[in-house]
């Protein structure tokens, strides 16, 4: 059992003592460390069946986050058509991805109610910024995202006369400039 | 980022444990010795340095001896779109030599089964299913050809895999040996591998002590197969220890 800095392939348990968590793997009863980094011991949750301690490495510098499954993503609108728009991602959670990958949103999945009315030039103006939840790893071309939340959509706009825009309802935003409203499907502030 | 210095590593030599045969030398190999100077079974001194490229994800440099090379790592990054959906990661990998690597190397035609061989050796040890969809990019660069080329980029790239973050089962470390006559000599330099009878190079990842890769061209006896495949085995153990010091010097280099 060793902690402190450890490299990849380094022993850092056995597993009948400790379960291998993040960054840490198993391979024929013993742990292995598969990131350079940090070794620790985290204490297991007191409800939990399996009362061995779990060791993880926190790597030092672990590459760019990857979209998975459930994430929440910020994304880029980089073109609306009408069944779906295009997005580059920009971060995963709250770390910025080191080169874009692209999604798209569908129209089925922008919104949880009235999806068959769903206009899709209305949502999503080309330039907005999202937040998106990450569907599925979606096909070789992009990652399918959802906005069929309250806490999703749009999150940031400008207006035709180039300012950004203030949310005043879920569906509408208003430039400060002008004071004209364009259609959005807007995320709800507040978190 | 600035380059994080690493290990100016002294020689290292392996030791065959355990063996009880006669010595491999003859009296008439007595005034044998290498164009260096080094012994039969002594390594070239090794410097490993990470961070060396800064647009990168991860990066590598190695010199041993008067080769010299340089691996950058991109990614995890989208993979192209003309390649299929693939629940596993992909690896590229592409090795290229300089104009001025070698005083007699043609326009890159001598090397172009090296990406593959550094490919076969990298994805034995790479966690493919930790980053679905995406891809990995490693480059390597030889900026100076003084022999055992191959082995040196298979090391630094490993070492420029764990600088990425990317998650492994082990570091690898690749070593080469010659057989020149009734001699094996580890780790040959240029002038070596010009006339050797035979060539060795072995790739284990020395933590598990298991070998991902393994190449033999020219003539080999059994025994001597043997042989370098014990000398390679504690070559590289060796190395990895020095590889694992580099890499965690540069990681508490970089905490403070």
């Amino acid at each position: 059992m060793t902690t402190g800095l450890v490299t990849p392939g380094d022993v850092i348990g056995k597993a009948t003592e400790f379960k291998a968590g993040k960054g840490a793997y198993v391979n024929d009863a013993t742990i292995y460390a598969s990131l350079t980094g940090t070794c620790r011991i985290v204490s297991p949750l007191p409800e939990s069946i399996d009362q061995r301690a779990i060791v993880e490495v926190t790597g030092h510098k672990a590459h760019g986050p990857i979209p998975e499954t459930g994430s929440v993503v910020i994304a880029r609108v980089t073109k609306v058509m009408t069944k779906m728009a295009a997005v580059d991602i920009l971060c995963v959670g709250s770390k910025a991805v080191r080169e874009n990958f692209a999604g798209v949103i569908r129209q089925q999945d922008v919104r949880a109610t009235e999806i068959d009315k769903v206009d899709m030039h209305q949502s999503f103006h080309a330039g907005d910024i999202v937040r998106a939840m990450v569907l599925s790893l979606g096909d070789a071309r992009a990652y399918y995202l959802s906005t069929a939340k309250n806490e999703l959509g749009v999150v940031s706009a400008e207006s035709a006369a180039g300012e950004t825009m203030v949310p005043i309802s879920w569906t509408e935003m208003q430039c400060p400039l002008s004071g004209q409203t364009e259609q959005r499907k807007v995320a709800k502030v507040g978190n | 980022m600035a380059a994080k210095p690493g290990a100016a590593t002294p020689t290292y030599s392996p030791k065959i444990v355990g063996r009880s045969r006669l010595p491999i030398f003859k009296d008439s190999d007595l005034d044998w010795s290498r164009p260096d100077g080094r012994g039969f079974h002594q390594c070239r001194p090794a410097l490993l340095q990470t961070g060396a490229v800064s647009s990168a994800s991860g990066s590598a440099y190695a010199e041993f001896g008067n080769t010299k090379v340089i691996v950058s790592v991109f990614g995890p990054r989208e993979s192209k779109k003309a390649m299929v959906y693939s629940d596993v990661g992909r690896l590229n990998c592409n090795v290229s030599y300089t104009n001025f690597a070698s005083p007699t190397l043609g326009q890159g035609t001598d090397h172009k089964e090296y990406s593959s061989m550094l490919h076969k050796a990298l994805e034995g040890v790479i966690m493919m299913e930790t980053f679905p969809k995406t891809t990995v990019d490693v480059f390597a660069l030889v900026l100076e050809s003084g022999g055992s080329d191959l082995s040196v980029l298979i090391s630094c790239a490993s070492l420029a895999l764990a600088d990425a973050g990317i998650m492994m089962y082990d570091l690898i470390t690749a070593v080469s040996v010659s057989c020149i006559g009734k001699s094996l000599m580890i780790d040959p330099v240029t002038e070596e591998e010009g006339c050797e009878d035979g060539s060795f190079m072995m790739t284990c990842m020395p933590s598990r002590y298991e070998i991902t890769q393994l190449t033999i061209t020219g003539e080999w006896t059994t025994p001597n197969i043997n042989e370098a495949m014990q000398l390679c085995l504690d070559a590289s153990s060796k190395l990895g220890e020095i590889m694992r010091d580099c890499l965690k010097q540069s990681a508490s280099a970089s905490d403070e």
